[in-house]
């Protein structure tokens, strides 16, 4: 009876001891967040309280400065939308029937040109960064929402391509060949029969392909300009201009990632499920 | 053309090879309208190829296939008008039940309201007739067997192929489902071709059997054909359950002399040569007077028995419907009717 | 039937034709927007082009390259590379595997713990490094500054002490990332099949033995994906650096990608920032292969 009541003890502390190293971990990651929230609602003078102030008057004075100020953010705010969701739609378009192709279909030299792909998605950024200036020059590209788009392809779609590619390798082989009987042809077989089973993945990749272009930050500052400047951007010369506003600078970073936390936060499942479908199968398998 | 004469098939020296590995060696094959045709051979033997050659879903490396007299070697699988049950049904899992039963219909733009009588009525024949608003993720396994089946017949093709659509069934409803197959097909009317690995499937169902080896048809006649006068030791050992006793012999005159003991032989040798003794499990007696064994095993299956004996160097299976009168150790003499001995010549494992 | 009269076109040639009418697009835009800028860049290595000194443009064979080898802040851009991708991978496994092995013992609560997780991943890298750099890490008001004067251990200049500055720059990019690794293992770990630890314990194999002899090697593959997939990241990281400290103080942050920047597009020197990008894109490369290699061969 007494072992008994005192292994149950030692399993209770022994979960509260895991409970409390997890929650340490969950704490260094939403805290500098929730702190950043916290700052946006405070004063300038507030936030130089020290001790920290916890508990202050609230007040919306930075989110009005950063949305209808002089500098208001909300023209960038579209131009990552713009850029974004143009991106995200060239990147699918694209990236969709190649990752058929790739996943399913028999063709001459598939591994080569899969791992082509494989290639053009380690390129560090930094590396292209200056052809893509250049050229974008030439052609009078530069600060144009076409040529941000078409740049952002560049990471996007190999990424893409092969998250994809996981996704249609899941469809079960006799797939095409039931619809190929059922009288559907290629076409028909990859809109009606195979597509609508990788609904899900189409939905995982575009979340990450805008959360990418959203976040995307390198491209944005070299290739943009007046007329085409992201958030990011905006943020990075927000904080090189107003060293100190720091509850300025927390409103205008809630404001830029609350798209990116929303779609974290809702999308949870599936994104937890794309970083491990190329980790854990990729690993598995290839 | 009427219904009943539409859907014979000829294969005409097919070829498959793999890069270097040769999966069909020149198939030569003729069905019926209306014949029930069954593939049988263990897996590796090339049916499944030969199937998915009929379907289109395979090209071949030489040879033709016709359907009906007209040459279809290289259409696509759209264009043959057969229809196909895949052993995992391949049933689209985001349509319900009529969305897949309707499918191969709604591909060559026939009218809702078409489309609708069809599946009902393709629905009724295989009794899914009150799923047809569910998907395939909430059927059973038999359920979805008959989804795949109902998805096949809907467009009355000329020609069906069944891909061991049984062996995804538990052991019970197998053999229910096996009738079921059966009397849709003779109510239909259409020719039918149908891969197995099971004899006793391929028994039961078949109008005619083709059996594969190695990727050759080695033998094709009715089941009893097959069954009474397999064509080489490889069909003999194959079919049955258990299979055929083939013991060395040597066939002189009148004779057959098994490890030394001499058995009337059903012909005369024409000159004394070696050859392969084949004799069915049912045939196997117990005698006074015969070839010397000991009881090794006994196996009781409550309705049948199979008892195992060594002669020599040999095992002998038994097969009664009785419960076995020998017990394990027994010393006893085994008898083999002369007229159901089979005779294979030892070096080519022909029939002789 | 009008197939037979059609000359002989197989199944498999027209499976052929599609795949190359579906991957054709993406493989002309990859090839334009990424093979043909590389042969652009390395041409562009290969001249002097000075957008401050616009007259003295022009070819300048492998010069570019030869002044790397007495560059020291070049030598000093590849040992910071080295040390920031070394230690940040390696951190984040560690971390990200041992927080995993703990929270699976957990029973409950665990989705909780994944959402927080996913916060750092969805950031943007550059906010993410304004924000260590004001919120987190600035003398006085800072969250560690805070801690620290609360501590007792004094005030630092975080991001203005060189050693603290390079320390800090990882610690950013190990707490953005650590999320992703976390994740990916706890999956992985959840996959393990419980009867391989029920058999362990029947054979007697204490909880270490277990992990040492079941729970690595079977989780080989995805520890040996992540770490892959983390080295491509830390190789191309840029943003967040350049927001926390913009490769300074002096050059105490700058890594390769830094550096080539830097004199790209602030010292405007594209010949010679063309020829780092070159050596970048050659290191990533070499490295990738490396590993893919590495992963095959076991």
């Amino acid at each position: 009876m007494r072992t008994a009541t005192t292994a149950a003890a030692r399993r209770r502390t022994r979960n509260l001891v895991l409970a409390a190293i997890a929650g340490v971990g969950v704490a260094v990651w939403v805290f500098p967040v929730l702190w950043g929230l916290l700052t946006s609602f405070k004063t300038e003078r507030d936030v130089l309280a020290y001790p920290p102030a916890v508990f202050f008057t609230p007040t919306l004075a930075n989110y009005r400065e950063v949305l209808f100020g002089a500098s208001s953010i909300l023209p960038n705010l579209w131009s990552s939308f713009v850029v974004a969701t143009a991106a995200t739609a060239l990147t699918m378009l694209f990236a969709i029937p190649a990752a058929y192709a790739l996943g399913r279909l028999r063709y001459p030299y598939k591994r080569a040109s899969g791992f082509y792909v494989l290639v053009t998605q380690m390129l560090p950024p930094v590396g292209l960064i200056i052809p893509y200036y250049l050229v974008l020059q030439k052609i009078g590209a530069l600060d144009t929402y076409v040529g941000l788009a078409v740049i952002y392809l560049t990471f996007a779609l190999p990424f893409a391509i092969w998250l994809m590619v996981s996704y249609f390798e899941d469809v079960p082989l006799e797939m095409e060949e039931a619809a190929l009987l059922d009288r559907a042809g290629r076409m028909r077989a990859l809109w009606h029969v195979i597509l609508p089973q990788v609904r899900g993945g189409i939905a995982v990749t575009t979340i990450f392909v805008f959360l990418n272009a959203w976040n995307e930050f390198l491209f944005a500052v070299v290739l943009g300009g007046n007329r085409v400047r992201t958030v990011t951007v905006a943020m990075f010369n927000f904080i090189s201009v107003e060293q100190t506003q720091w509850a300025k600078v927390a409103a205008g970073a809630m404001l830029a990632m609350l798209p990116v936390i929303l779609i974290g936060i809702f999308a949870q499942r599936h994104i937890v499920k794309g970083l491990t479908v190329g980790a854990v199968k990729g690993g598995g398998r290839r | 053309m009427t219904a009943a004469a539409r859907g014979s098939v000829r294969l005409e020296g097919v070829v498959k090879r793999h890069g270097t590995t040769t999966v069909l060696h020149g198939v030569d094959l003729a069905i019926e309208p209306g014949e029930f045709f069954v593939l049988l051979g263990p897996s590796g033997s090339g049916k499944t190829t030969t199937l998915r050659i009929l379907a289109g879903l395979e090209d071949v490396s030489a040879g033709r296939v016709l359907m009906d007299g007209e040459e279809v070697t290289h259409a696509e699988p759209g264009e043959r008008d057969v229809a196909m049950v895949f052993q995992s049904y391949a049933l689209y899992p985001h349509m319900t039940v009529a969305g897949n039963v309707g499918f191969p219909l709604k591909m060559v733009g026939t009218d809702a309201a078409t489309i609708e009588r069809a599946v009902q009525e393709a629905a009724a024949k295989v009794g899914i007739g009150h799923l047809l608003a569910r998907t395939p993720g909430q059927l059973s396994g038999g359920q979805q067997q008959r989804c795949a089946l109902a998805r096949a017949i809907v467009r009355q093709p000329r020609l069906f192929l069944l891909d061991e659509p049984l062996s995804n069934l538990d052991a019970k409803l197998r053999l229910e489902t096996r009738l079921e197959l059966h009397a849709l097909q003779r109510a239909l009317g259409a020719t039918t071709v149908y891969v197995t690995h099971d004899q006793e499937e391929a028994m039961t169902l078949a109008d005619r059997i083709a059996v594969f080896m190695d990727g050759r048809i080695v033998q094709v006649g009715t089941p009893r054909d097959v069954y009474a006068r397999p064509q080489s030791v490889a069909v003999a050992g194959f079919i049955g359950t258990p299979p055929m006793n083939l013991l060395p012999a040597r066939w002189e005159g009148d004779a057959l002399v098994v490890d030394g003991q001499r058995l009337p032989a059903p012909s005369r040798a024409p000159v004394p040569r070696d050859v392969t003794l084949g004799i069915r499990p049912g045939h196997v007696t117990t005698a006074t007077q015969g070839v010397a064994a000991h009881v090794e095993r006994v196996e009781d299956l409550g309705d049948a028995s199979i008892v195992t004996f060594v002669a020599g160097e040999h095992r002998i299976k038994q097969k009664s419907e009785r419960a076995a009168t020998v017990r394990e150790g027994d010393t006893v003499a085994l008898a083999f009717a002369t007229d159901s001995l089979h005779l294979f010549d030892r070096a080519t494992g022909a029939r002789l | 039937m009008t197939a037979a009269a059609r000359p002989a076109r197989s199944l498999a040639a027209q499976e052929r034709r599609f795949a190359l009418a579906l991957l054709a697009p993406a493989l002309v835009v990859l090839l334009l927007t990424t093979t043909a800028p590389l042969v652009y860049l390395a041409w562009t290595s290969l001249n002097r082009i000075d957008l401050a000194m616009p007259w003295l443009s022009g070819f300048a064979g492998v010069d570019n390259y030869a002044k790397m080898g007495s560059d020291p802040r070049f030598w000093n851009s590849l040992l910071l590379t080295a040390v920031y991708t070394a230690s940040t991978v390696v951190l984040q496994v560690i971390l990200g595997l041992s927080l995993a092995l703990l929270v699976l013992q957990i029973p409950r609560g665990q989705g909780a713990l994944r959402i927080a997780a996913i916060l750092p991943i969805v950031l943007a890298p550059v906010v993410v490094g304004l924000f260590w750099r004001t919120l987190v890490l600035a003398p006085d008001f800072g969250l560690v500054d805070m801690t620290t004067r609360a501590l007792g251990l004094g005030s630092h200049n975080w991001l203005g002490d060189p050693q603290l500055a390079l320390i800090s720059v990882i610690a950013i990019h190990t707490w953005q990332w650590t999320p992703f690794a976390f994740l990916v293992l706890l999956a992985s770990l959840a996959t393990l099949p419980p009867d391989v630890y029920e058999a362990a314990r029947l054979d007697r194999a204490s909880a270490w033995q277990r992990f040492v002899h079941i729970t690595l090697p079977l989780l080989r593959p995805a520890i040996v994906m992540v770490v892959i997939l983390r080295t491509m990241t830390a190789l191309s990281a840029f943003a967040a650096i350049f927001a926390a400290t913009g490769g300074g103080p002096g050059s105490a942050t700058e890594i390769l990608n830094l550096y080539a920047y830097r004199t790209s597009f602030t010292e405007l020197n594209l010949g010679y920032g063309s020829s780092l990008a070159v050596v970048l894109l050659a290191i990533t490369l070499a490295i990738s292969f490396l590993m893919f290699r590495l992963r095959r061969a076991r």
